[in-house]
């Protein structure tokens, strides 16, 4: 089942559809708002597309300008290759010390290696504390929004949820209520994690820095406590120095959610500092993971999707992912950039995703650093077709009709006998033949003559001349 | 000046009034149109489906056919935009840049050459006017609502305010895609008639009572959608309207007895 | 080879082109009123602000509960005075509290765990930013960092005169060289994440009330 049969069924339920849709519209608007108080925010998109890109041709140095400094500062840097490594590190984080309560703040590079059920299924307990996640956590699927990860459930299904996992009073669905319990019950396991994992959305070279931002402060509350923190870290989210984090700073939660900036934007640097009494001591280690970054890195048409800062704007903007929901696109990451970055993990299991697009643009022109988003999914389509995993009659067909459009005089002798039959079958029959056209579009009149042979016509009278 | 008149296949096949409409204005404004048989499609919907090589033999044809001319001219705002933005990627003739630089969408061409024959009959319609994501965003007609750059005119709109009694009717949504996308609209048939019937229900809580567009495949898919609800909208392509209210053309005599 | 130089020697295989970032020469200026813009800002994010002079901001600001009644209060030690005193009611936790606030042994965030609920944070923030309605706030302790997060209410006190019009100053103004831990606070901790609907005190604090000080 592919995006097409998913998105089928999500539209079937006209009304949910709708609400779904002007949800997410609700979002972009908001960010058109936002963008609106921000004068320079074309030369801001140019700053951060720029900086990004600079960023992306010296990785290696910025990487190792990062763990000295990091380093330095008291963390242990470690590297991964793939999605394994990366959650076989964390778990020997967590079992050299026998920790088996962790809570999680929002990071798709988690979500993307599968670290949740991977140590789960060794006993260790992880939660998310991110509300969102959380929902989704309790209810067994995937977050819909790389922001918003329950922006597909109403708020009764969070009440049911929360009947059955929180305790919540029978047809609960007040959010102020909802969110109340939630904090109660994540409180606790704030307070009773051994480690807490987070995501980092700018790694900062020339500092050993990182930032982590969250509106409920849950990445914060997550690390203060706990005496570990593991920080996970994608190849991609370095920048060169401090500097360089205002003009993303000043995009991101405007993108993301029209705010002028998120509650909490922490800024991290090594351990904390040990309090006399606290044992085990406070430690930082950063997992810097590649996971197919690198590959990506090395193909020119789709290098400048590593710029993404994880926004959603184009989530939010897409007409597509707004009538079809996250969940239509079966992967890690959904909407225009996922369409462009999953592929390349799996280029047969995805091939339909650059097709569930009408090219309109608007996801390139809301991403706050360029990514040239609907151009990369057309090359996708041409990559596509070229690597045999486009369907043969689709190809079939196109080939066809390029040779029919190369070729004027048979196709004016085919399209009038065409059209000729056409005009003669009676209507059902016609809506039968061009059926995937026709299933919800009535076809217009079909004309006698084409323009060519009125265009003929005309000059046959002119030549003639008046009478 | 002379100019190339280039007709898109299915405004040829389906809708070729747009076609004698263009013509008819380009003639009225003091150009002299030529129309160039030997080219049947810009090769777009192939270079959507991702068949290159296709794409670029129609591209390497156009160029042949055009690289003399002074201008070609065409009524769809996204075979004007494939042509500027890819010709000269899929085509290695030295002529394909200079050929993409001189095609024009209709309104477009008339604007920066201020050659439109007088629009002065009354045309008393609330007219929708649907932005064509390609026109709008790969051609530069008009300003994305997404952007924040510096104003862009958008020349369907313009040439409409100029025409006595037609009013254009407000969106909420100014410029979100219709939904036809090319084979979109049939692989993703279920989506794709969602988008459309959203924009119909924007055009009508604006008032409107015609919709139209630079863009055919955007109408073509519009008015399919508004004819099987019998919706009341009435669809014509902005070449239609204008040579209406320049020329006198009669919007809804059929050319053809059907 | 180990994964670190197997994953570094693959970012070199088919570089990426340098690209000169496109570092703006001008950046906005302050706005016309810029408490006035914060203020819109941070109402934006759910925060509220007070003007006040030094000696009175205790006055200033909005209590959950009448001040005398308030038991649990962080106040931070480079709050100004005057420095809100515990009343005179001796709870045992009040005797705790006085302990936090002097930092004295046992005055850890692993005690803060042990004081919930915290009702009311102190901060002093080094300078606020006029275009997000965001302080700068570098926590003097980790028990700092706690206490900010535990409270159900936040208090931040930032001198009027230090303020920013946007990012790029206030990251000219910060040293991250030197910064273990620092943060841009705007507002309280804040969910929408059911159904869009803004629910304030997520996790962390409910109210946050950001205090100008004229000196």
């Amino acid at each position: 089942m592919g995006h097409v049969d998913r998105a089928r069924e999500f539209v079937r339920d006209e009304s949910r559809t709708k609400w779904h849709d002007e949800s997410l519209w609700f979002v972009r608007a908001k960010r058109d708002e936002a963008a609106d108080t921000v004068p320079d925010w074309e030369a801001l998109r140019d700053e951060a597309a720029t900086i990004k890109r600079d960023a992306l041709s010296r990785l290696p140095d910025l990487w190792r300008q990062f763990e000295t400094a990091a380093t330095e500062a008291g963390a242990v840097v470690h590297w991964a290759r793939d999605a394994e490594e990366h959650n076989q590190i964390v778990l020997n984080l967590l079992e050299e010390r026998g920790f088996r309560r962790v809570v999680k703040s929002k990071s798709m590079l988690t979500e993307e290696c599968g670290l949740n059920p991977f140590l789960e299924a060794r006993g260790i307990e992880i939660i998310d504390t991110d509300l969102g996640e959380r929902i989704v956590q309790l209810r067994n699927e995937r977050p819909s929004h790389i922001v918003m990860p329950a922006i597909h459930l109403k708020r009764s299904e969070v009440g049911k949820l929360f009947e059955k996992e929180m305790g919540a009073p029978v047809g609960l669905d007040d959010p102020d209520a909802l969110t109340a319990l939630a904090r109660q019950d994540l409180r606790k396991r704030f307070l009773a994690a051994e480690a807490g994992i987070t995501g980092v959305n700018f790694a900062v070279a020339e500092t050993g820095s990182f930032v982590v931002v969250t509106n409920e402060g849950n990445a914060d509350l997550g690390t203060a406590l706990p005496s570990l923190h593991i920080a996970c870290v994608g190849l991609e989210k370095i920048i060169p120095a401090p500097g360089d984090l205002a003009p993303f700073l000043r995009l991101l939660a405007r993108s993301a959610t029209g705010q002028p900036i998120s509650a909490y934007t922490s800024h991290f640097r090594g351990p904390r500092e040990a309090e006399d009494i606290e044992s085990p001591a406070p430690a930082m280690h950063i997992v810097i993971v590649d996971n197919g970054r690198s590959d990506l890195l090395a193909q020119p048409s789709f290098r400048d999707a590593l710029a993404c800062i994880r926004c959603g704007a184009c989530l939010n903007t897409c007409p597509v992912y707004r009538r079809s929901g996250g969940h239509s696109y079966g992967t890690t990451i959904p909407g225009p950039i996922g369409s462009v970055l999953e592929p390349s993990r799996d280029p047969k299991a995805h091939a339909e995703l650059p097709h569930a697009c009408t090219l309109c643009g608007s996801c390139t022109d809301v991403c706050p650093v360029r990514v040239p988003l609907h151009h990369q999914l057309l090359t996708w389509r041409a990559h596509l077709a070229e690597g045999g995993h486009h369907p043969t009659r689709r190809r079939v067909a196109f080939g066809l009709a390029g040779r029919l459009f190369a070729h004027p005089r048979a196709y004016e002798i085919l399209t009038k006998a065409g059209r000729r039959v056409a005009r003669r079958l009676p209507a059902a029959w016609l809506d039968r033949l061009t059926s995937p056209w026709t299933e919800a579009r009535t076809l217009p009149p079909i004309p006698a003559r084409s323009f060519r042979e009125q265009m003929r016509a005309r000059e046959r009278q002119a030549t003639r001349g008046p009478r | 000046m002379r100019v190339a008149l280039f007709v898109p296949c299915y405004v040829d096949q389906l809708r070729p009034q747009i076609g004698l409409a263009t013509l008819d204005l380009l003639t009225a404004a003091g150009f002299e149109v030529d129309f160039q048989e030997e080219v049947v499609c810009c090769g777009q919907p192939f270079l959507t489906a991702g068949e290159t090589k296709r794409a670029a033999a129609l591209g390497a044809r156009f160029v042949d056919a055009f690289q003399n001319v002074e201008a070609i001219v065409t009524p769809s705002g996204s075979c004007a935009a494939t042509l500027r933005r890819h010709l000269e990627s899929l085509v290695t003739a030295p002529a394909a840049a200079s050929v993409a630089a001189k095609t024009f969408e209709l309104c477009e061409f008339i604007t920066k050459e201020s050659a439109c024959p007088p629009l002065s009959r009354p045309f008393p319609h609330r007219v929708g006017l649907h932005a064509s994501c390609h026109g709008l965003r790969e051609l530069g007609l008009g300003t994305p609502t997404e952007t924040r750059s510096a104003t862009r005119i958008d020349p369907a709109r313009e040439l409409l305010s100029r025409i006595p009694e037609l009013e254009i009717t407000s969106l909420d949504r100014r410029d979100e895609c219709c939904g036809f996308g090319g084979t979109f609209s049939v692989e993703e048939a279920a989506v794709s008639t969602r988008m459309g019937l959203d924009r119909l229900e924007d055009h009508g809580r604006g008032g409107a009572e015609i919709v139209t567009s630079t863009d055919v495949s955007c109408l073509l898919h519009l008015e399919g959608l508004s004819r099987r609800r019998t919706l009341p909208f009435e669809i014509f392509h902005i070449a239609e309207i204008l040579a209406a209210s320049a020329l006198g053309h009669d919007l809804r005599a059929s050319t053809e007895p059907c | 080879m180990s994964a670190r130089d197997q994953i570094l020697a693959a970012l070199t295989r088919h570089p990426a082109p340098p690209v000169e970032p496109a570092r703006s020469e001008s950046r906005p200026e302050m706005p016309a009123n810029p408490w006035s813009v914060l203020e819109k800002r941070l109402a934006q994010n759910g925060g509220r602000l007070v003007h006040s002079h030094s000696g009175e901001w205790i006055d200033s600001v909005k209590w959950s509960c009448e001040f005398a009644e308030l038991t649990h209060v962080y106040v931070a030690t480079n709050v100004p005075e005057p420095s809100p005193t515990p009343p005179a009611s001796q709870l045992p936790a009040t005797a705790q509290l006085s302990t936090l606030t002097s930092r004295g042994v046992g005055a850890t965030a692993k005690a803060m765990r042990d004081l919930e609920p915290l009702e009311v944070t102190v901060l002093y923030a080094d300078f606020a930013v006029a275009e997000n309605g965001a302080v700068w706030h570098v926590p003097a302790s980790p028990l700092e960092r706690t206490a900010a997060l535990l409270a159900e209410h936040l208090i931040v006190l930032v001198p009027a005169s230090s303020l920013v019009a946007t990012l790029h100053h206030a990251y000219e103004r910060i040293a991250l060289a030197e910064t273990r831990f620092g943060w841009f606070l705007s507002g309280p901790s804040k969910t929408a994440d059911i159904e869009q609907a803004l629910v304030l005190g997520a996790h962390g604090p409910r109210t946050m009330q950001l205090v100008a000080l004229e000196s």
